[in-house]
């Protein structure tokens, strides 16, 4: 199982952006690491505008924090970031300084 | 990377004490690490009326940074961002429970850049950083 949270703020990811952002997070992630995209969750997390702060200033920063299953290698792993990361910049219009992206091993806790 | 969950209860903060602690937060976080100010994350998340946070209390610091800092550094910067919230809040420090977890910085790409270890960063990296920030 590979999860996707998503953190952005309001305003910064359009609503119909969503769904074609979280399908391509699915196709990445499982054509990288494995898997089937069905088995892919994506959840985001919006944050009100006036919530969000960045180097003290309001935020504009989306957060793609990954968790994949154990036991991944570094060169891989980076392949999947850099990868998400140009697909987001790609989709989004943002900048590489307004995105964060990392893959993280699952955990329980 | 680092980056600071402040669960808080509904209106509590305004906007104006939100930025204070997101500011206070950024200042406290790089003096004691070095981090470049524009990678502290700061965002408040508001408990709805009636419900409980995911934590069990009113307010929580959840922190997430990189690992390799001594445990010290890391009781002394929870202490700091307790402290400082506390002051801006208004709210007793021992009613502000908080936790930093930590992971690898190789497993975050931040500004373009995989992160290096703490202590790792070195001239030519606070370089690169602060150019992919001007573009």
């Amino acid at each position: 199982m590979i999860t996707f949270n998503c953190t952005i703020q309001e305003g910064i990811i359009p609503d119909d952006l969503r769904p074609t952002l979280a399908s391509e997070l699915a196709r990445i992630s499982t054509g990288i690491l494995g898997g089937a995209p069905n088995e892919v969750s994506v959840q985001w997390i919006e944050v009100p505008h006036g919530f969000g702060f960045r180097g003290g200033e309001l935020s504009t920063t989306s957060a793609v924090r990954g968790e994949i299953p154990p036991g991944c290698d570094q060169e891989t792993r980076v392949r999947l970031m850099q990868t998400i990361q140009d697909r987001w910049m790609e989709l989004t219009g943002c900048t590489t300084a307004e995105l964060v992206v990392s893959a993280r091993d699952r955990r329980d806790n | 990377m680092p980056y600071y969950r402040c669960i808080i209860p509904k209106d509590a903060l305004s906007f104006e004490q939100r930025q204070d602690i997101a500011r206070a937060f950024t200042d406290i976080h790089c003096g004691s690490t070095g981090a470049p100010r524009s990678f502290v994350s700061v965002a408040f998340f508001e408990t709805p009326d009636g419900e409980q946070s995911e934590f069990g209390s009113e307010y929580y610091l959840d922190g997430g940074n990189r690992a390799g800092r001594s445990e010290e550094v890391k009781q002394q910067l929870l202490a700091d961002l307790t402290n400082a919230f506390s002051d801006i809040a208004g709210v007793p420090a021992e009613r502000i429970p908080g936790r930093i977890r930590e992971n690898p910085a190789s497993w975050t790409m931040e500004g373009g850049f995989v992160l290096p270890e703490p202590g790792q960063e070195g001239p030519e990296w606070y370089a690169e950083v602060a150019a992919a920030a001007a573009d």
